[in-house]
């Protein structure tokens, strides 16, 4: 191939990109427009609204009334109540995963097998299955309508669990922990300071998938928390809905408010993120 | 100290986002933590609508602060609803002490022996403080097991046709001199001429298809088609049955069918509805407020009038959806519970609020006469539609609160599709010819429903009492 065919080649590829970037950013851009525009102009126009500006466009009749009336609904509790539970759910399944992980993968005791084969069977129960006895159980533990009640069952799941302990044994040598030993390093240091970085991209990949559960977790809280200032984001944008009719302005712009915060947290995790998915996969 | 430095050097090495994520926490923490807890109320009331938080809302702050018996208003999906009710129910736990329960989640609530039911039976009260006949009695129906009552009714939403008179009246039609189905169909039929040469109607009388399950119930019902009697049984096998089945599929089958696939919800059904794709809606109360939301473009087009019966002299109206209000027997404060159920729903500010804010009718026949509903309304073409769907009120067909209802609705819509599929492939087009097939596949959901019922203990014995001339 002579360097004119693979410029042309590299053209087209990056026309073909192009397209299917616009393709993919369309429902985004349409999502952002539909929450500046008023009602009429919500069924009226697409895209943006026709009237007189620059391009035929109404330029004058976007407006940001649905995300000053989002905020005077008190919106911004739930967006600091969703950001708290992801944040904790997050930080706090990966250090108990991780460790637990760990234990499973590189220490003998007793029961480790049974442990590990509870761990794989929990994965296969659907979730929903727990709802109505995960329900009895936080009433009896007197959790129900708090924040513990909510984080606590998501705090070590089975996923995170048997992710870790694949990691820690692909990634972390017997000898290495052997030495550290040898060293006199006790388990916590070791745990930290040789096992914890060695895993890195596969935590930066589960706080991410983490985060993201949480926050889009819609069920549990639903559940759980019964008052309107503990719900998060989801809860309280699947109340903007009515039964007969719905501000789609306002429910759009809630969409919006639920989507940046975690686009910019993809953004900043994006490389970890996708070295965790990928490690191990050109391993022999 | 060489530990934590240690630690720290190790937690050095982890990406910004991570530390992006621990100083959320951290800042999130601090607001969460310093808020001041919601004030709890004296009673706790769950409810699925936006709408109709709004309009309780006044109410209850004025009794609040004649009674000072606070009631907090929890608003949350259906599904919270069904998770948060059933749990409590099956395992015993305190729920809320007011629960409005939509149509497709109380016949779940049914489910055991009418003494385990987790709601109170109200009907006694409702007799004595004189509030059952006061009820529109049909729309009692869906929350009733074995006569007795467990639920206030929100509404009684009654069907009519709505259709596109812009059109009809254009062409020099009175569509409301069709007292049948198939004299309707006989006035619209100029309307489906293919004048702009397409190749296909311009019109077509109905919006209906057999892929619709709601639109097939509704039209059973106001056919007096019943998958169950009132006590439980099913029934979904009965000849009534088999020839309705037979004759909506003819709506929808053949050369010229006189039905079309209209989506209800969608934009893209939206468009067809204002390019007059369908002359002919099925419009529950509801749907009235919903189209003036969702499609302006109606605007002045559309005009309400009696479903067309299925026969002369038959029933000219159905019933689609519904709500009820339910005390649950966890409740500690009955007495108070009962006194904002009764304000919430036989007000007349309620119900008045009802009609202008969503088109729906109050099930308080003593309210009828409040002139809201004798309002014109603009969007019908000035028509006085309140008054309009009270007319056809008391006609609403009863309908069963068996749990098995909404399967066994969905099985018949399967078997609706199923005969059309029949009818196209033999070309079949009659009531005649496709009623043989239509009793063949009932007496299939018929035997699935039975079934699904005799694995539910309490269902099967009185599966097995009426089998046994039990119940007629």
């Amino acid at each position: 191939m002579s360097a004119g065919q693979r410029k042309l080649s590299k053209w087209a590829m990056h026309a073909i990109l192009i397209v299917l970037s616009i393709v993919t950013l369309v429902p985004y851009g349409w999502l952002l427009i539909a929450s500046l525009k008023n009602q009429d102009d919500f069924f009226s126009a697409i895209f943006l609204p026709p009237g007189d500006g620059v391009f035929g466009i109404g330029w004058d009749k976007l407006t940001l009334d649905n995300y000053q009336n989002l905020f005077g609904l008190g919106f911004g509790v739930n967006l600091v109540n969703s950001i708290f539970y992801s944040a904790t759910t997050a930080l706090a399944a990966t250090l108990i995963c991780a460790a637990t992980g760990y234990v499973l993968a590189k220490h003998q005791f007793r029961g480790r097998n049974l442990i590990t084969v509870v761990v794989l069977g929990a994965l296969i129960v659907p979730p929903t299955l727990l709802l109505a006895p995960g329900y009895e159980l936080l009433y009896d533990l007197g959790l129900l309508d708090t924040a513990w009640g909510l984080l606590l069952p998501l705090l070590a799941p089975a996923f995170g669990v048997f992710l870790f302990r694949q990691a820690v044994i692909q990634s972390v040598p017997d000898e290495l922990l052997e030495a550290a030993r040898i060293d006199g390093a006790s388990e916590w240091s070791i745990f930290f300071i040789v096992v914890f970085p060695l895993v890195r991209p596969m935590i930066g990949a589960f706080m991410l998938i983490t985060f993201l559960g949480m926050w889009n977790n819609f069920i549990s809280p639903q559940i759980v928390l019964q008052t309107a200032d503990k719900q998060p984001l989801s809860v309280a944008i699947s109340q903007l809905r009515g039964v007969y009719k719905t501000d789609y302005g306002l429910l759009t712009a809630a969409t919006v408010v639920s989507v940046l915060p975690v686009a910019a947290l993809f953004l900043l995790l994006q490389k970890q993120f996708i070295s965790g998915l990928t490690s191990g996969a050109v391993k022999g | 100290m060489q530990r934590l430095s240690n630690t720290i050097l190790a937690l050095r090495g982890l990406s910004s986002g991570v530390w992006v994520i621990a100083t959320l926490l951290i800042v999130s923490a601090f607001f969460v933590l310093m808020r001041d807890p919601q004030e709890k109320g004296d009673l706790r009331f769950w409810l699925f609508s936006l709408e109709h938080r709004k309009m309780y809302i006044p109410l209850i702050e004025r009794h609040e602060q004649t009674t000072n018996i606070k009631l907090d208003v929890e608003l949350m999906s259906i599904p919270a609803i069904q998770s948060r009710m059933m749990s409590g129910f099956f395992g015993g736990l305190p729920t809320a002490d007011l629960i409005e329960i939509e149509r497709a989640v109380a016949p779940q609530v049914f489910m055991g022996p009418t003494e385990a039911i987790g709601l109170h039976d109200l009907t006694d009260l409702l007799i004595e403080e004189g509030l059952l006949e006061q009820l529109n009695q049909p729309s009692l129906a869906p929350w009733s097991v074995d006569g007795r009552v467990f639920g206030l009714p929100h509404d009684v939403h009654p069907v009519m046709l709505a259709y596109r008179a812009d059109i009809t009246e254009a062409a020099g039609i009175d569509v409301t001199q069709a007292q049948t189905w198939d004299e309707y169909f006989e006035l619209l039929r100029p309307l489906m001429a293919d004048t702009d040469g397409d190749g296909k109607p311009d019109h077509t009388p109905l919006s209906f298809w057999y892929t619709n399950q709601d639109m097939i119930e509704t039209l059973m019902l106001q056919g007096d088609g019943q998958l169950f009697t009132q006590g439980g049984t099913p029934t979904i096998d009965s000849e009534r049955n088999a020839w309705l089945l037979a004759k909506m599929t003819t709506w929808c089958v053949g050369s010229d069918p006189v039905a079309i696939y209209v989506d209800e919800w969608s934009a893209a059904g939206h468009r067809d509805k204002v390019d007059g794709l369908a002359i002919g809606y099925i419009a529950p109360d509801w749907m009235c407020s919903i189209w003036k939301m969702h499609v302006p473009g109606l605007d002045g087009k559309l005009k309400l009038m009696p479903l067309p019966a299925f026969e002369q002299g038959g029933r000219r109206t159905s019933v689609r959806g519904g709500t009820m209000l339910g005390i649950p027997k966890t409740t500690e404060q009955f007495d108070r519970a009962w006194e904002y159920a009764k304000l919430l729903y036989t007000s007349p500010e309620v119900a008045r609020e009802l009609y202008r804010e969503v088109d729906i009718i109050s099930p308080v026949r003593s309210l009828w006469d409040d002139p809201v509903y004798d309002e014109p309304d603009p969007f019908y073409m000035n028509q006085r539609k309140g008054r309009m769907y009270i007319e056809l009120a008391p006609e609403i067909p009863l309908r069963p609160s068996s749990p098995y209802n909404k399967q066994a609705a969905i099985d018949v819509r399967d078997a609706m599709g199923q005969l059309a599929k029949f009818a196209e492939e033999n070309r079949l087009y009659t009531i005649d010819e496709l009623l043989p097939r239509a009793r063949e596949l009932l007496a299939g959901v018929q035997r699935q429903t039975e079934r699904r019922m005799a694995r539910n203990a309490f269902a099967a014995e009185d599966l097995a009492a009426a089998e046994h001339g039990g119940e007629e």
